[in-house]
Parts: C-alpha cells; structure tokens; sequence
C-alpha cells in the first residue's frame, strides 16, 4: 500500500471516524435535550474500530452490531437522516421507528442489526458465515461484540462450530475495558485471546484507537476467511468516552476522570489519524476543517430533518409481525 | 390410499423440499448418520450429504442462533430440536432473536426458519423429556406454531413450513412416531390457519390438538354410543388459528371442550376457550371447559404419569357433564 | 334444651321433621331466612333434604328467626331443634352450646340530614324504592336525584334534598317503606364508614347461612332431581341461565321469570325453553303467587307386583283404581274424589276409608279432590307445569323407580300438607304392603 494511492482510503477512513463521532455528538445532545426517546450507547472513542474493519469489507459481506452500535452503522454505510429518523421513531428510519437505536439494521449495507442481548448476535454471524459457505458465497462476515459478552455461553458454542467448519466468521471483540459497570478484569478471568485460541482459532490483540492498524490486520484476515481459512478472532484495546448509556454520567465509582481524559488527551482515533494525515502529506489542516465542517452541517441537517420528520401512522403497529400477514392483529370474519 | 407412519412422513417433507430448495438444510444433534434418536431422518444425508444435513455439537442455543443467521442471510434452514423440552435452551435465539427480527427491522430482515422438535408424555422419561412447551412459543408474536395430528398433517405443514417466510415451530407427537395414516403419494400441503373438522357433530365441539385430536375422536367414539353427537375439530396450527371454524362449530353445537396436552394453566386450552367465549358468548349453552395436563411436573411412575394427560373417557365424562347442564350449579 | 330468658312466652321450637317413611335424620339444604330476619308462620324458613326428595319447610310460627342451630349442609336427627323464632328480634337468645355469643346488633345509624319516603300520591302510605342514583359515601348536593320511587301512580325521580354526603342508605332498591319512614341519612363530612341495609335486615344480618352450599348431590340424583339442590333462584334475583338459552329467550319473547315463579330448576339451558313454552298461560299462573312444587324419588317399584297380586288374589284388576285409593289415603282424606289420567284417558274414582276394594268409579263430571298423572310408560323425566284446578301428583318413570312430583297452588294445600301427601304416597308405591296395614 503506498499513501499515494490510497489517499482516497486513507480520507475516507478518516471522514468515516469522523462522521460516527459526529453523529454521536448529536444523538447524545438530543437524548440530553430530552428530544429523543428510550436510551442510547455512545461509541465515541471507538471510531478506529468500526472504521478499520468496515473499510476492509464489500458491501456485501455482512456484519451483526451491538447495542453500542451505531458506530458499525455509519462505518458499514448507513445515511444519516434514516439513522437519525430511526433514534426518534420516525416513519423513515432504516426500521420505521420498530427498532430504535438498540436495533438498528441496514441490510442495503449487509448490516444484520444491532442487538440489545449483550452476545445475542454471536448464533446469528455465525450463521451467516455459513450461508456463504454453503451457498459458495464469498461474503464474510464480522461479529462486534464487546468484553462483556465474553462471558456469555453462546460465545464459546459458535466459536467451537465456526472452527469445526472454518466458517468465514470474524469474531471482533471491542475490549474497551468496562464490562457495562464494572472493570473487564473482574469479569473476566485469564486471556481473552486464549478463548478463542481454546478453539484453535487465530486470535489477534490490536490497538483499537490506531485505524491504519486495524484496518491493514482485517483486511489480511478477511482476505484469508474468503479462501476458507476462518474463523478468526480479534481483540481489539479501545476505550469508550462516555458511559455506558448517555445518562451514565456519575461513573467515578469505577472509572476515574484521570483515565478517561488520558485516553481522550493522548490516544484518540481521530485526532491520532488526522495527524498522520497532515504529517504524511495527504490532507492538509484546511482541508480537514472544511471536512469536520461539512460533516456537522450534514448531521445538523439529518437532525432537524428527523426531528420534522412523521412517526408512523398508528395503523403500522401490527404491521411486520410476519412477512405474509398485512396486519396481524386483523381478524378473519367469524 | 398408502398408510405411511408419521416418521415416514416427515422424512418425505424434508426430502420432497431439499431436492426442490437446494437452500434447505437440516442442522441439529445427531441427525445425519444416526438420524435423531427416532429415527425420523433416516437416510437423508446419504442423498442430500453432510453439508446440508448438519451434525452439531451438542450446543442447543449455538446451532438455533446460527441457524437464526443463516435464515436470515438466504439459506432455509430446518433446526431439530431433539426433544421439545430443549426449548428452555434455546429462548433467546428463537424468541429475542428469529420472532423480532422481521419487526425490529421495519419488514426489512426475515428470518424463514423451521424448527422442529416434540411433545407428549406416557413415554416414562420423566419430567425433563416429556413436557409440551407449544404455548411457551404461540405466546411469542412473529412465530408460527403447528401441531400435526397424523402423519398427513406431518407432511403437509412440514412442506408449508418450509416454504413459509416466517419462523415456525412444528410439534410432532414423539409418541405417534410410528403411527400410520393414509398421506397420498403425490405431492400436497395443507396450509396454514385452516382447521380440519375431522369429524362433524351437533351436540358438542371436541376442540383437540396435536394426539389430543385421537383422544377427542376416541371421546366421540364413547360418546356416539350415547347418542351424543360430537364434532372434532383439529385446528391444525395454533398461530395462526382458524377461528373462524372454531367459532362457527362453538355456535352450531352451543358447547365446547377443548383438548391439548400442554399445562392447563395458562394455555393453548384457555387461549381458544376464551376467544370462543369473546366471540360466541351467546350461542354457549355451557362454559367453555379447558382440559389440558395436569400442572405439575411430568412424574416417571407410569401410575402416576398416565393419570396427568386427558384421556377419552375424561373427555368423554367432562362431554355428559356439559350435556346434562351440570356445570354451572355454583353459578350464584 | 333452648329456653327463652327474656321473654314471657316460649320461643317457638323448629325441629328437624320427620318427612319419610324411615327417615332418622335430614340434611339442611339452605336456610331462606337469616338469623334476625322477620318471619311469617307460612315463609319457606329451610329446605331439607331427606332420602326420599328435597322439600321446603315453613316456619311454623311468626316472629323473629332468633336462633339457628346447625348451618346449612349439616345433617341433623330427626326431631333436633335446629331454630328459634322469638317473637322480638333479639337474635343470640338461648343459644344452644353457645350461649356466650354476643347478640348482633344494629350497625348504628349515623346522624345527620334524614330522608324520608316521600307522599306523593293521593292515597299512598307506602313506596317502592325502585333504584337509587348515589352509593353510600358519595357526595351528593340538594338538587341532585338521590333515588327513583314508585307509587301506586307512577315512577318518580326524588332529589336529596341536602348536600353532603350519603352516610346511609336504610332500604334496598325494590323494597317498600311506609311514607314518612327515614330511607337515608345525609351528613355534612365524608362519612369513615357508611351504612348500607334493607329494611328485611334490621337489626343487621350477619349470618347468611343460605350462601353456603350443600355438599354435591350424588351422582345417582343426576338425571332427575339435579336441581332440586340448587337454589331456587340467585340470592339478588338474578335468573341463572346460560347465554344461549337467555338470547333465545330474549329473541322468541320468552320470559325466563316464568319459569322461575313455576318453581323450575335454574340454571337454565336451552332445553328448559321447551318447557316455559309448555307452561300455561300467564292468567293460569298469574292466580296465587305460591305455587308448590315438591318431588321424591321412588328407588324401587314395588307397585306392579303390588297390583299383579291384588288382581289375582283379590279380583281388584283396575290399577287406576288402586292408585286413586293410595293416592286419597295418602291424603288422609277417605271419600276423596280421585281423577286417574292414565295412558291418555281420565277417569274419577270415589276413595273410602279402609280397604282399596271400597274404590268406586265416579261420574266423569265430578270436581276432583285430587289429581294422578300415571306417566310411568312415559320418556318423560321431571316436568313443572305448575297449579292446576287440584293438586296434581305425577309419576314418572326413573331408574328401576319412579319420581313423585307434586304441583299445587299454595292455597289448595298447606306446606305441611303438601310434605305429607308426597312422603305418604311415596312410601306406599314403594311398599304397598304398608297401605293394607
């Protein structure tokens, strides 16, 4: 890979960051303002993570998301306006206001959906992986999942096939270092490599707040699962900025001020990245600027377009409940 | 016509379908060489091989969750469920995961799963291996539940379960495995939401699932000596439910029983009594009576275990009770 | 032995009755009246239920129920006192085993605003409360309705008259209160505790024996006499029937009442519509308001060997004539005028004293003392077709046995009259051996 060539790659990875922070940004002012309904999971911090795998995937590989999810979301493809349109429930969400932020799919993207059962989602990449193998696709498949779902038993279940069968699954796991509450070290025992390497499967620890790293090592190892080298695992060493939900604002009792603004101060995805770009050469500040600025007009603009935007007419509630029954809850004439 | 068993049955369904659908494929324990511990695979790896009649480990919520995957990313997969009983396993993948899918994603995802397990007990396994857990998933709105009641149902839904776009659960009677009834040779299906009345009647409506279709036509059978005339009805899938079969019957015959070997309590029998209730309240010349098992757990004992189920001569006796207006004595 | 400690004049002793022909005891069904509650000598105090049939018991006195003495579903000997009347309503008194239990009394009636049954006619003394429009506790202002009355006039809506709240309410919807009687109390604050009764209940009735259910029928009883455990009708009035039968009713202008006043077993289903179509004409019922209706059950036949032997060994070879001549001494009235409906024809018999050979037939103009329906070749189990011009006694076919069902009109014989009649003739088809003796 040389810079000059892969200046567009390089400027796409880091607008992508950009854009998942943005959107962020303006998800958690919305919550806050208390214009949004439910809850949301912030991914600031993580950018390098989403980023750096997605951009080593074709449209039609496939991933499955979490409930902090929206950044796979943006970096898998997703718009901002049906992105925004789906966190308030409007009509024109990417799953008509159904799903909400827990839940978002963009299967255009090959997004299977965000999941809010922490390793929900495990059973259901997997499960992909082996559509491809046996309808002789070429998709992969990348499972995100965070250190907390490590500890669920499904995990340990798909891993054990997936190696059997060496299913085109990449099993991706954000260690960001809290396990919802409570310290990834007293959740989970030993290696967090060592499991899936349990299995015989290729476990590789990364930094997730350097995107050109993850990137260079995933597109290795989609390169591999496509020729039925699979399954592989990653652990990927990131941090997330804000709690765990938006309103998870007093978290001193398990996470100092210290950390956090070590990580924000001395390892951020973005700013790391913008660095090097300016540093090698191939954007400049101003460019950068004009970026950023493009970006957050882009997400003020999808904001107010959602927050304008219709809900659903009432009448869609018992719509989608089964893909051949209009509305379920009609009855038959008796 | 042939009389092939129920076994048989379902064995041709998955057959007729994979050789149609090279999409189909069956993943499960133990269900390709040694084709599941009845036996019903038989014979279907040898022609369709091991990449689409799939041995797992032992690891019930995996191979659902991958199975939920798979459906959703083009393949329709078939997930045998080795005993019904196993359904407490795996909830997640198929009630947070396969029934919401379609829903959550506005219409976008679809999940065309079957998953074909078991029920009944008197087969002594005791309380683990016995249950009847079919309202558990009817209770979950995006599944579909069918419950054949001879090997013509077992063919006929199998075949339209695979081809339905929706997760659907099919409860095959472990104790009729070998049962035979009359399924033509060529090919058929019978659709979803369409109950069979297997027998018509002006007295009484016997409304029976899965064997409990035999035990209300067997309580006929009593009945009938008695010049009490019974219809059964089979409603054939419990979501979707034909009501409207159900209700016209109820209205006709002015009192119903109905028959399902689920727990009474909270079940398929009270689902169906209350919605006639709703909707037929006054054509009942009686209550609607539910009889289900018992609610406890399956006992081991054959003295005790056969005594948890309906039987014809219970229906048969809750039947004269209705007849004669002895229901509702402590009305007051 | 229960006495009575307060008053001058012994309380009237209700015992168990002696209803069978080997009867030693009797189960109480249910109690129609509550300790407290006022009786006339005539009321239905308790149904008793015997081996032979269920049957209504009156009071035998008038006064007050004072005392009672074993609960419904209890069974008791023969000859037992099982009630009190006293002639006030102070219940408690010589409580058999309990003579330590308090006496109930009144829940006391709050002080405030009294309203009183209005004169609103020209010769009225008395009104029915047909609803009232505020429950106790309510707030109600001066101008708001506070209940419906109706006069020999018409029906009319009364205002409270006061504002405040409703802290009594002294009558029930559908009772009767003299004019000038206080029916409610208003007050000023919100009442803690606000009254509710009928006027029937005063002092309070806090025994309600008739609610408790007798242990269920043995299934022998099915077929012919489910019902006659079953209350005659729902505490409030309610007639128990199933939906179908009461849309049915409802579409066809069939009044379910009827069946009820005929003393028909509830719950109703659509079969029993059969029989409310069959009832005479509402002139026919709408004579005397009591009609009595008792049945009981003939587990053998002994009256076909019975009357095969009287033809061959005495020559007598009408069986009508033999039953006329049962029928009458079961009646305890010899010379009694017997009318014999038997296999679609009728036919009088003159009864005497003393052997059956004395039974003649009369005239077929004569005025019948007494009614015999044969329908033992019949398919007809349990029938109500209520009063007739004379008692009816009817057989019906039942098992091996039959049912004797007896209908009148509560002026063509007394209660006790009525037990009699039926316990008698019961006893003699079943062993008419006991006739000669």
């Amino acid at each position: 890979m040389t810079k000059k060539t892969n200046t567009e790659d390089y400027l796409r990875m880091y607008r992508q960051m950009v854009r998942i922070r943005t959107f962020e940004d303006n998800a958690n002012k919305l919550y806050l303002s208390a214009k949004m309904p439910g809850l949301t999971h912030m991914y600031s911090g993580e950018e390098a993570v989403a980023v750096g795998i997605c951009e080593a995937l074709k449209v039609t590989d496939k991933i499955t998301s979490t409930h902090r999810g929206h950044g796979h979301c943006v970096a898998k493809g997703a718009a901002f306006r049906e992105m925004f349109c789906e966190l308030l429930g409007k009509e024109e969400g990417y799953c008509r206001g159904k799903g909400g932020s827990m839940h978002i799919a963009d299967q255009s993207n090959g997004n299977l959906g965000a999941n809010a059962i922490v390793g929900g989602s495990m059973g259901i990449a997997t499960g992909a992986a082996f559509t491809a193998r046996l309808l002789g696709k070429e998709d992969v498949t990348v499972c995100f999942f965070g250190d907390g779902a490590t500890a669920q038993g499904l995990m340990y279940e798909v891993m054990n096939m997936a190696a059997l069968w060496h299913l085109p699954v990449i099993y991706a796991c954000e260690n960001n270092g809290y396990s919802e509450y409570t310290r990834t070290e007293e959740i989970a025992a030993g290696s967090i490599c060592a499991r899936a390497e349990a299995f015989g499967i290729e476990a590789h620890q990364v930094d997730g707040q350097d995107v050109l790293a993850v990137n260079a090592l995933t597109r290795t190892l989609v390169e591999r699962a496509r020729k039925g080298e699979g399954p592989f695992f990653l652990e990927l060493m990131t941090y997330r900025y804000h709690g765990h939900h938006v309103g998870d604002i007093n978290r001193e009792y398990y996470r100092s001020k210290d950390e956090e603004k070590d990580w924000k101060d001395n390892r951020d995805p973005i700013i790391r990245f913008r660095s090097w770009l300016v540093e090698e050469g191939i954007a400049g500040e101003d460019e950068i600027e004009a970026m950023n600025e493009e970006i957050k007009a882009d997400a003020t603009a999808a904001v107010e377009y959602a927050l304008a935007a219709r809900y659903p007419d009432v009448s869609e509630v018992d719509m989608h409940v089964y893909t051949d029954v209009t509305h379920a809850l009609a009855r038959s004439p008796a | 016509m042939r009389q092939i068993t129920l076994s048989q049955a379902v064995n041709e369904a998955l057959a007729e379908e994979m050789r149609r659908d090279e999409r189909v494929f069956i993943i499960g324990e133990d269900v390709a060489e040694a084709g599941t511990p009845f036996k019903v695979l038989s014979g279907l790896v040898e022609e369709f091989g091991t990449a689409r009649v799939v041995d797992t480990p032992i690891a019930e919520p995996g191979f659902m969750g991958l199975a939920v995957g798979a459906a959703m990313t083009g393949t329709r997969p078939v997930v045998d469920l080795m005993f019904g009983d196993f359904i407490y396993l795996i909830m997640d993948q198929l009630c947070n995961q396969a029934a919401k899918t379609h829903y959550m994603s506005g219409g976008k995802l679809n999940v065309p799963l079957v998953l074909r397990t078991n029920l009944g007990a008197t087969r002594r396994s005791a309380a683990q291996h016995s249950q009847s857990l079919h309202a558990l998933v009817a209770h979950i709105p995006g599944l579909k539940v069918a419950m054949p009641s001879s090997a013509y149902e077992a063919k006929g839904l199998m075949k339209t379960a695979i081809r339905d776009d929706n997760p659907v659960v099919i409860f095959e009677d472990k104790l009729m495995y070998n049962d035979k009834a009359p399924v033509p040779e060529e090919e058929f299906l019978i659709p979803f939401g369409a109950a069979n009345i297997k027998r018509e009647g002006r007295d009484i409506t016997l409304i029976g699932t899965s064997s409990m279709v035999q035990v209300c036509e067997a309580a006929a059978d009593l009945l009938a000596q008695e010049g009490i005339s019974a219809e059964v009805i089979d409603p054939r899938t419990i979501v979707p439910l034909d009501e409207a079969t159900l209700l016209a019957s109820a209205r006709k015959t002015s009192r119903v029983i109905v028959v399902d070997e689920g727990h009474q309590s909270y079940g398929v029998t009270g689902e169906i009594a209350s919605r006639i209730n709703e909707q037929a309240f006054y054509h009942l010349d009686a209550p609607v009576l539910r009889m289900g098992a018992m609610d406890v757990p399956v006992p081991f004992s054959p003295a005790l275990e056969d005594i948890t189920v309906p039987t014809p001569e219970g229906v048969a006796a809750q039947a004269r009770k209705l007849m004669a207006g002895e229901m509702i004595h402590a009305a007051e | 032995m229960p006495r009575n400690e307060t008053s001058g004049l012994p309380p009237h002793e209700v015992i168990m009755p002696a209803l069978g022909m080997a009867q030693d005891s009797g189960v109480i069904v249910a109690w129609h009246k509550a300790l407290g509650e006022a009786v006339a000598a005539d009321d239905v105090l308790f149904e008793v239920e015997t081996d032979k049939a269920t049957m209504e018991v009156p009071a035998g006195a008038e006064g007050f129920v004072t005392h009672i003495g074993a609960e419904a579903g209890a069974e008791v000997p023969v000859g037992e006192v099982i009630a009190l009347i006293g002639a006030s309503s102070d219940a408690g008194q010589g409580a058999e085993g309990s003579g330590s239990a308090p006496p109930v009394t009144a829940e006391p009636v709050p002080e405030g605003d009294n309203v009183i049954m209005p004169a609103l006619g020209m010769a009225q003394d008395s009104g029915v409360i047909v609803a009232w429009h505020k429950a106790p506790g309510e707030q109600v202002a001066a101008g708001d309705v506070l209940f419906e009355v109706e006069t020999d006039k018409s029906t009319m809506e009364v205002e409270a008259g006061f504002d405040g709240y409703v802290a009594a309410l002294l009558a029930e919807a559908g009772e009767e209160a003299p004019v000038g009687e206080t029916i409610a109390v208003i007050v000023a604050e919100k009442p803690g505790t606000p009254v509710q009764k009928s006027r029937g209940a005063v002092p309070a009735a806090k025994v309600e024996p008739t609610e408790k259910s007798p242990s269920p029928a043995p299934a022998k009883a099915k077929s012919n006499a489910p019902a006659q455990t079953s209350p005659p009708a729902s505490r409030t009035g309610r007639i128990l029937a199933s939906p179908k039968a009461r849309r049915l009713a409802l579409e066809q202008g069939l009044d379910l009442s009827r069946l009820a006043r005929a003393g028909h077993p509830q719950p109703y289903h659509v079969a029993d519509l059969e029989v409310l179509r069959a009832l005479p004409a509402a002139s026919a019922e709408a004579a005397p308001a009591v009609s009595r209706r008792l049945t009981a059950e003939i587990p053998a036949d002994g009256f076909a060997d019975f009357a095969a032997w009287a033809a061959d060994s005495a020559g007598l070879t009408d069986p009508a004539a033999l039953l006329a001549g049962m029928a009458a001494a079961s009646l305890g009235k010899p010379g009694a005028i017997v009318a014999v409906e038997r296999l679609g024809a009728t036919r009088f018999y003159v009864t005497a004293a003393g052997p059956l050979s004395g039974v003649s037939e009369a005239p077929p103009d004569a005025v019948p003392d007494l009614r015999l329906r044969d329908l033992r070749l019949s398919r007809i189990s349990s029938l109500a077709l209520g009063a007739e011009d004379a008692p009816v006694l009817t057989l019906t076919p039942s098992g091996g046995g039959h049912v004797v069902t007896l209908e009148c009109a509560g002026d063509q014989l007394g209660a006790a009259d009525a037990v009699a009649l039926v316990s008698e003739f019961a006893g003699r088809m079943e062993q008419p051996l006991r006739h000669l003796l």
